[in-house]
C-alpha cells in the first residue's frame, strides 16, 4: 500500500516530497510499534535541522540579486568574450559560466537555478532546442560542488576520519574543469550549427564591444574572489561566506550598477526562500524515507549484495560506481553518502584505494545522481525554469548523462586525474 | 527479541569506542541468550539527540552517547564541571560507585532511560594555532569553536577566551582559514578527524572529562527476562570498560602520532592546571548552580565522590 | 485568482520572505561580528536553522498556491488540459489529506520532545524572559517553537490545497 500510494501520487503530478510525505505517514498510522504518525513530523524536522543546509536558500537568494542586479549578464557577457565567438558559443558560456560560478557557489542546485534562469531563455531565442538548454544547464552545474567550495566535500570528509578538507578542495579542482571540458567538446560536436546561426542572424544583435564587456565583467569577476577569499581569508566558513555572495550582489546591485530597488527585495527574499523550500522539503522528506530504509536495514543488505560478488579493485570500483548510480537514482547525495560511505570506505582502503581518490569518486558519482531522473533536484529546477515537461527533459539529458558517465571512468581509472594536485600542492 | 543499538562513531573495534563496546556488546549478548543485537553506526540514524529520542521513543533498545545525555538529564551536565577529575581512574571510580548508580537512577526516572554503564569519549584538551598555552593568560583575546552549550561559553569565556559557536561540519574549514583559532576536543576526536592537521598547538589540559553513556529503554529492559537482563547488565560494564581501553589507546597512541605529524603539545604542571581550574571552575559552577534548580545538589555530590575517590 | 488565494498567497509570501531575510541577517552580521571584533552570539547557529524551517514551511505552501512545486510530469505531459485538470485536483486532495497528517503527527511530536532543551538558544531565551519579565519566553530556549512550525505548516498545506482544490474545480466546469 505504501508504494500504491507513492506512485499513485507521483503519476497524478502531486508534489514529489508530498508523495512521499503521503505514503509514509499512512506506513507510520497503520503499522505496529513502534511505527508512529508522531515519527514522521519528528524525521522531517531532524532533515530540515541543518545548518549547512542554509547554504541552499543563501545561494538561491545570492542568484536572485545576481540575476536582478546584471551581476549574472555581466559574467556572462564576459564568457562570452572568451568563449563566446567558438562553435556553439552560447552553449559555451553556459558550461564556462558555470566554472566561474563554481568558485563562489556550494550547490549545484542554486547554480541551476541562477544560470538556467538567463541561459534557458536566451539559448531558446538563439536557435537552440530549450530542452537541450535545461539539459546542458543542469549537467554543468554538477561542476559546482565539485570545485571548491562544496557542501558534499566538507560533509564526506567528516563521514570519513583521516581525509583532509583541504585535500579533497584541491583534489576536485582538475575533475571539475575535466567535466567542462568535456561537456564543451561534446556539445562542440553535436550541436546544429544551421539553426543557431540562423537564429542568431535573424535576432541582429547588436555586439557589444569586447572591451566594454571584459570591464564590466570586473565587478561581478571580484564575486568569486571576494567570496572564496573570505573562506580562505579565514574570514567566513563556507555556509557564511553564501551570506556573503548575497552582501556583495546586494551592494553593488544597488549602489554601484543601481538596479535593484529596495521595493523589490521582499519579493525577491520572498521567491528564494519559495524557491529554495520546494528543494529543502524534498531532501527533508527523503531523508525521512532514509531513516525507514535504514532502520530496516535496506542500505545493508544493498550492499552486502553488491560485495558478495567482488574480488578486485577493479570490480570493486565498478560495482561502487553502478551501485552509488543507482542509489543516486532515488536518494539525495547526501543522505546516501550519509549511509553508504561509512561502510564502502573501509572495504576501498582494504583494497588499496587512496581515500581522496575514493572521497572524490563518490562525490562525483553521487553529483551525476542530481541530473538523473526519477529524483534529480537540478533536473527538476531546471525544468521548473524551462518548462518543456519531464519526458522531454529526460531525453535531452541522456547523452549529457553519459558524457559524465565517461568523466567518472575517466577518473576512476586515472587516478592521477585526482591525487595529482593535492599531491603536488604537498597536501 | 532484537536489540537495536546505535551510536555515532565508525563500526570497527581497534580504534573507535563505541564502535568496540558496540560490538562486544552483540557478541556477549547474543552468545549467551537468544536476543540479537543489530548495531547502526556512524550515525545512521541520527545524531546523538536524536539517537536519545528514539530510545525514548522505543524506536531504538540501545544507544551510546556522550553530550545529549545532559540534554535529556540535565543533572548530568555536573560531569562537564571543568577540572572535576584529576585523571580517569578517578572518573571511573565516581561513574562505577555510589555516585554513578545514583546518576543513572536519576536520569531513569527523568527519562525512562536506564544507564547500564559508563564508557568514555575521553578528556577533551585545548588546540590552537596560534601561540603555546600553558595557562590562562595565554587564552586571552584567542577564539575557539565550542558546542553551543551555555556551560562551555562560560568555561572559555572563564579562561580568557573567546567561545565561538560554529557547527561541527564547519570545523575543519573554519579551523584551517582561521575563522577560529582554536577549538577543545578528546586526542582521539581530534586524531581520527585530522584537526591536528589544522592545529599547531595542544595543551593537554583535559578540561571535561567526558563520558559515554550505555542507555537502554527501561520499558524494553523490563521486557526481558531476569536472566536476560543479567546478561544484558553485565554485556553493557565490559562494553563499557571495552570502550574505555579503546579510548585510552587511541588517545595515547593519538599524542604520539600528532606530535610525530608535527604539532606541539604541551603538559601543564599542577601549579598552572590549579591556575586553569580556578578560573573556569567557580564560573561553570556558578552557572550551572543557577540552573540546575533542585538538581544542584548534584554538584556537591559529585564534589564529595571526587573526595572521596582521591 | 481569486481575491481570497491573493491574499492568502501574499501571507505566506511575507512569512517566506521575512524567514529569508532574517536568515540572511543574522548569518552575516554574525560572522561580521566575529571577524571584526571577535565575538559571536551563542545563537548565531542555531536561531537561524529554526527561522527557515518556518521559512521552508511559509515557502511550501506558496509554492503549492503557485503551482511551483517539483512533480513528476511524465505522465501528465500527455494528457489533455481537462484530464491534467483532474489529475491536479486528485493531487490537491492528496495534499489536503497529508497536512492534516502532518498537523497530526507534529501535534504528537511537539507534545512528546517540545521540551528538549535547544542548546544554542539557552542563553537567548533566558535574557529575553528576564528582559521582558515575561517568563513564558524560556519557551524559546527548547525545541517546542520551532517544531511547532511543522503544525503551522501542516495546517497551512492543507489550506492551500483546499484552495487550489476549489479554484480548479471552478475552472474544470469551463473546460
Ligand atoms: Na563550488
Ligand atoms: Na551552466
Amino acid at each position: 500500500m505504501i508504494y500504491v500510494i507513492l506512485i499513485a501520487g507521483l503519476l497524478i503530478g502531486a508534489p514529489i516530497a508530498f508523495a512521499i510525505l503521503a505514503s509514509l505517514s499512512y506506513f507510520m498510522a497503520t503499522g505496529d510499534a513502534p511505527y508512529n504518525l508522531r515519527i514522521v513530523a519528528t524525521e522531517l524536522f531532524n532533515g530540515l535541522n541543518s545548518y549547512p543546509l542554509l547554504a541552499i536558500p543563501l545561494f538561491v537568494l545570492a542568484g536572485e540579486l545576481m540575476n536582478e542586479s546584471g551581476i549574472t549578464g555581466r559574467i556572462i557577457a564576459f564568457a562570452n568574450v572568451l568563449v563566446g565567438r567558438m562553435r556553439a558559443g552560447l552553449a559555451m558560456v553556459n558550461i564556462w559560466a558555470s566554472v566561474i560560478f563554481a568558485g563562489l557557489s556550494g550547490s549545484a542546485v542554486a547554480d541551476t537555478s541562477a544560470i538556467g534562469r538567463v541561459f534557458i531563455p536566451e539559448m531558446e531565442k538563439h536557435g537552440y532546442d530549450r530542452a537541450y538548454a535545461a539539459a546542458l544547464t543542469a549537467a554543468s552545474s554538477v561542476i559546482g560542488p565539485i570545485i571548491p567550495p562544496s557542501i558534499p566535500v566538507i560533509i564526506y570528509a567528516l563521514i570519513v576520519t583521516g581525509v583532509s578538507v583541504p585535500a579533497l578542495f584541491m583534489a576536485g579542482i582538475i575533475p571539475g574543469l575535466l567535466l567542462a571540458v568535456f561537456l564543451s567538446v561534446y556539445v562542440m560536436l553535436t550541436v546544429d550549427m544551421k539553426k543557431i546561426n540562423a537564429a542568431s542572424a535573424a535576432l541582429n544583435e547588436e555586439k557589444q564591444p569586447a572591451r566594454e564587456a571584459l570591464l564590466g565583467g570586473i565587478l561581478p569577476l571580484m564575486m568569486p574572489v571576494f567570496v572564496v577569499g573570505s573562506i580562505l581569508m579565514g574570514v567566513v566558513t563556507p555556509t557564511e561566506a553564501a551570506s556573503f555572495a548575497v552582501a556583495y550582489a546586494l551592494v553593488i546591485g544597488t549602489f554601484v550598477y543601481r538596479k535593484i530597488k529596495i521595493s523589490a527585495l521582499p519579493r525577491l527574499f520572498t521567491e528564494a526562500m519559495r524557491d529554495s523550500a520546494v528543494i529543502m522539503i524534498i531532501i527533508a522528506a527523503v531523508s525521512a524515507a532514509n531513516w525507514l530504509l535504514t532502520y530496516n536495514r535496506v542500505p545493508n543488505m544493498l550492499t552486502d549484495w553488491v560485495l558478495g560478488n567482488v574480488d578486485s579493485k577493479t570490480t570493486f570500483l565498478i560495482a561502487v560506481i553502478i551501485l552509488f548510480l543507482f542509489v543516486g537514482l532515488f536518494l539525495e547525495g547526501i543522505a546516501a553518502m550519509l549511509v553508504l560511505v561509512p561502510i564502502l570506505h573501509p572495504i576501498a582502503v582494504s583494497f588499496g584505494i587512496d581515500p581522496v581518490h575514493f572521497g572524490i569518486l563518490v562525490i562525483f558519482n553521487l553529483m551525476i545522481g542530481l541530473i538523473t531522473p526519477p529524483l534529480g533536484l537540478c533536473l527538476f529546477v531546471a525544468e521548473g525554469i524551462a518548462g518543456v515537461g519531464m519526458a522531454r527533459l529526460t531525453k535531452a539529458i541522456l547523452p549529457f548523462f553519459l558524457v559524465e558517465v565517461a568523466v567518472l571512468l575517466v577518473l576512476t581509472f586515472v587516478p592521477e586525474t585526482v591525487t595529482w594536485l593535492p599531491t603536488a600542492l604537498g597536501y | 527479541q532484537t536489540i537495536r543499538i546505535a551510536h555515532v562513531d565508525p563500526d570497527e573495534w581497534t580504534g573507535s569506542k563505541k564502535g568496540a563496546a558496540a560490538q562486544i556488546f552483540r557478541n556477549i549478548v547474543e552468545g549467551e541468550t537468544g536476543l540479537s543485537v543489530e548495531i547502526f553506526p556512524a550515525g545512521a540514524l541520527g545524531n546523538e539527540d536524536e539517537l536519545v529520542g528514539q530510545v525514548q521513543e522505543g524506536l531504538l533498545q540501545m544507544a551510546i552517547v556522550s553530550g545529549a545525555m545532559s540534554k535529556a538529564c540535565p543533572a548530568a551536565s555536573v560531569l562537564d564541571i571543568p577540572y572535576t577529575f584529576a585523571s580517569a581512574t578517578v572518573a571511573w571510580d565516581v561513574l562505577d560507585g555510589e555516585f554513578g548508580e545514583a546518576l543513572g537512577e536519576h536520569c531513569l526516572e527523568q527519562t525512562g532511560m536506564r544507564t547500564l554503564a559508563y564508557g568514555e569519549t575521553g578528556f577533551r584538551n585545548f588546540t590552537n594555532n596560534t601561540r603555546e598555552i600553558r595557562t590562562p593568560a595565554d587564552m586571552e583575546g584567542l577564539k575557539f569553536r565550542v558546542q553551543p552549550i551555555p556551560l562551555y561559553l562560560e568555561m572559555v569565556s572563564g579562561l580568557g577566551g573567546e567561545p565561538t559557536p560554529i557547527a561541527w561540519t564547519e570545523l575543519p574549514n573554519a579551523l584551517s582559514t582561521g575563522v577560529v583559532d582554536g577549538q577543545e576536543n578528546p586526542v582521539g576526536v581530534i586524531y581520527n578527524n585530522g584537526l591536528h592537521q589544522l592545529q599547531k598547538y595542544m595543551t593537554l589540559d583535559g578540561h571535561v572529562y567526558a563520558a559515554d553513556f550505555l542507555v537502554i529503554s527501561d520499558e524494553f529492559y523490563q521486557s526481558l527476562t531476569a536472566a536476560e537482563q543479567e546478561v544484558v547488565a553485565r554485556a553493557a560494564v565490559v562494553a563499557g570498560n571495552m570502550g574505555r581501553s579503546i579510548q585510552q589507546w587511541t588517545s595515547a597512541e593519538g599524542v604520539l602520532a600528532v606530535q610525530a605529524e608535527g604539532m606541539q603539545i604541551y603538559s601543564p604542571t599542577a601549579d598552572e592546571l590549579a591556575m586553569f581550574a580556578e578560573k573556569a571552575q567557580p564560573a561553570v559552577v556558578e552557572f550551572l548552580r543557577g540552573e540546575l534548580g533542585d538538581d544542584a545538589a548534584w554538584i556537591d555530590q559529585l564534589q564529595a565522590a571526587v573526595a572521596a575517590a582521591q | 485568482m481569486t481575491k481570497l488565494n491573493s491574499l492568502v498567497s501574499r501571507i505566506f509570501g511575507w512569512g517566506a520572505g521575512l524567514s529569508m531575510g532574517l536568515v540572511f541577517v543574522i548569518i552575516f552580521v554574525n560572522s561580521l561580528r566575529r571577524y571584526t571584533v571577535g565575538q559571536s552570539v551563542q545563537w548565531g547557529e542555531e536561531l537561524p536553522v529554526y527561522l527557515a524551517v518556518y521559512g521552508v514551511m511559509f515557502g511550501v505552501a506558496l509554492a503549492y498556491m503557485q503551482d511551483r512545486h517539483i512533480r513528476f510530469t511524465i505522465v501528465i505531459d500527455f494528457l489533455n488540459e481537462r484530464r491534467k485538470t483532474i489529475m491536479f485536483i486528485l493531487g490537491d486532495v492528496l495534499m489536503a489529506v497529508t497536512g492534516v497528517m502532518l498537523v497530526l503527527s507534529a501535534l504528537a511530536f511537539v507534545e512528546r520532545r517540545g521540551d528538549t532543551m535547544s542548546s544554542g538558544m539557552f542563553g537567548l531565551s533566558r535574557w529575553l524572559g528576564d528582559v521582558t519579565g515575561i517568563k513564558a519566553l524560556d519557551a524559546l530556549g527548547t525545541l517546542g517553537p520551532y517544531q511547532y512550525a511543522l503544525v503551522i505548516g501542516g495546517a497551512m498545506i492543507t489550506l492551500a490545497a483546499v484552495l487550489k482544490f476549489i479554484e480548479r474545480a471552478t475552472a474544470l466546469r469551463g473546460l
